[in-house]
């Protein structure tokens, strides 16, 4: 495991994080259940989306040569033929027409550059309907789901509205509000906006401003309270905002999150290790940790992306983002 | 337990100076927040630690109200101001607090020495991070005060963002002291961003701490002077 010492720190977490997801991608494999009725969701399709949707990120912002971009197209290859080259998100939608989430975990692989043309087509014909539209979501869904609209084709790209109405970031909340809650709608609502820090600018410079302002307390406590999946997805919220404002994470922040790695490299999702380890239930052991090194993963990358010129450390005496 | 008594003793006497500071803020019943000056023995000595811990903020209602203070409570104030003046070598903090109970005295007292005293200095305060500053601002609140300019006042001026920054921090540490002390700051600050909502902020920390009457305080003040209390 590399020492969290410096500027090796971001580079160190992102290396650690996705050997150890390397390691133990049969956990991410989809399993007999993936399309049964009362299969569960969040142990199968959800893991598997997510590691689609950083590796998919992690090949775009990384050089060819680099060792992080073949082994991030190594797990998409993986995730893709977990899909059956996409045949069962077909028969998944088959069964659960009017469900959101094929079309989600489809859109974070064609992200990668992997199509089904026959999903896409069914896909759009349910997408077409006045029932699907008008689904009931919450706002940070909807704009998710619209996202994975325009990534499929079936609605034209750049009709996300730029300041989400009804999310709690769309509304710049006072920051003294921020909740675990609140945390992961705004931390998915940026994810969106950036096509997952795919998209360079893409922020509306209001909420650029109002991030720059206020992620430092956000992750200062964060990091305080070992809330260590939502400063993973903090930090990469920070990676994501127009560099003239971007000194707004905690010098040590790093630091902390890759001291909060257990010695496989994987970081738990909030507070210290309380068992032993991957041993005793390596199912539950693998629930807790994904989540975390994986976003640990897509933080550090986007933030070793970008161009140079970053500040080189904390502006003592001056202000990160002066009003 | 002697010394645990007495600190006991004394957090009982503060909390009392301080609940009656925030009473005459609101325009409540007496003003007199200190003990009569010719209180002595051990309750006379309690009485002028808790006006040294309550600092200049001791005298508060009448700075921000502009009424004239109690003869009396001027007298007990200035003796908790001249009886111990801090070593060369005591804590910054303890050093701007007796700073803040010198100038105050001077001017509720026209038969003080014209001209502020000497400052003590800010140390590292500029260099300090935001959640550093925030700490040692908040400590320091008595001297925030609408028009009146000290070194730790400009250091604070120069860094609106930061200490809005510690009071978010705070708040989401459930420090109420510490966010109550900092909001009281951004309300004389320039250039704090809209988005803070400072005025609701102060509502929502005397809701979560306002028990406490050294949150009470820095809030109440606080409104008063949003609200361009004459000074």
């Amino acid at each position: 495991m590399t020492a969290p010492d410096g500027a090796g720190d971001v580079r160190g977490v992102a290396e650690d994080a996705l050997a150890w997801v390397d390691a133990r991608r049969a956990g991410f494999a989809l399993g007999e259940d993936a399309l049964s009725a009362d299969g569960e969701v969040d142990r199968s399709w959800k893991p598997l989306g997510e590691l689609a949707q950083v590796c998919a990120t992690v090949t775009r912002r990384t050089a060819r040569s680099d060792p992080l971009h073949a082994r991030a197209r190594a797990l998409l290859d993986f995730a893709w033929r977990e899909t059956e080259e996409g045949e069962l998100l077909l028969r998944l939608q088959r069964l659960e027409p009017f469900a959101t989430y094929p079309l989600e975990v489809y859109a974070s692989l064609a992200a990668a550059g992997f199509r089904h043309p026959a999903f896409e087509a069914a896909a759009a014909v349910v997408a077409g309907t006045r029932g699907w539209r008008l689904t009931e979501q919450d706002p940070t869904r909807r704009l998710g789901v619209r996202c994975a609209e325009e990534r499929c084709g079936i609605r034209p790209r750049g009709q996300a509205p730029p300041a989400p109405r009804g999310t709690w970031l769309g509304g710049l909340p006072e920051p003294w509000t921020f909740e675990r809650a609140a945390g992961y709608a705004l931390t998915h609502v940026v994810f969106h906006l950036t096509d997952w820090g795919r998209a360079d600018d893409a922020l509306p410079p209001d909420l650029a401003r109002y991030l720059a302002d206020w992620l430092p307390p956000w992750l200062d406590t964060c990091l305080d309270a070992g809330m260590w999946d939502l400063a993973a997805e903090l930090l990469a919220v920070a990676a994501t905002l127009p560099r003239p404002t971007d000194d707004t994470v905690p010098p040590d922040a790093w630091r902390r999150l890759g001291a909060a790695r257990d010695p496989s490299g994987a970081i738990r999702e909030v507070g210290r290790e309380d068992g032993d380890g991957e041993v005793g239930d390596p199912a539950r052991y693998f629930a807790h940790h994904y989540h975390s090194t994986l976003l640990a993963a897509f933080a550090a990358v986007l933030t070793t992306a970008r161009p140079a010129g970053r500040p080189a450390g904390p502006r003592h005496g001056g202000q990160g983002a002066p009003a | 337990m002697e010394q645990s008594g007495t600190s006991a003793l004394l957090q009982g006497a503060v909390q009392d100076l301080a609940s009656g500071v925030v009473s005459a803020l609101r325009g409540g019943g007496h003003p007199r927040v200190v003990l009569p000056a010719d209180t002595g023995g051990a309750a006379g000595e309690l009485a002028l630690a808790a006006v040294r811990v309550l600092g200049a903020d001791a005298m508060l209602p009448s700075v921000l109200l502009r009424t004239p203070p109690d003869p009396a409570e001027a007298a007990v104030f200035r003796k908790a101001v001249e009886a111990h003046p801090p070593r060369p070598d005591a804590a910054l903090s303890v050093r701007w607090s007796h700073w803040g109970m010198a100038r105050t005295l001077r001017r509720i007292d026209p038969s003080s020495p014209a001209g502020p005293p000497d400052e003590p200095g800010t140390g590292a305060l500029d260099e300090a991070d935001w959640q550093s500053l925030t700490r040692q601002l908040a400590v320091l609140a008595p001297l925030a005060l609408p028009g009146e300019d000290c070194a730790v006042s400009r250091a604070a001026v120069r860094r609106p963002v930061d200490v809005a920054r510690g009071f978010v921090r705070a708040v989401r540490r459930r420090d109420w002291r510490q966010a109550a002390g900092a909001g009281r700051w951004l309300t004389l600050l320039p250039g704090v961003p809209d988005t803070l909502g400072l005025v609701s902020g102060l509502d929502f920390v005397e809701l979560m701490g306002g028990q406490d009457p050294l949150v009470a305080l820095h809030v109440q003040a606080a409104r008063l002077m949003r609200t361009g209390a004459p000074v």
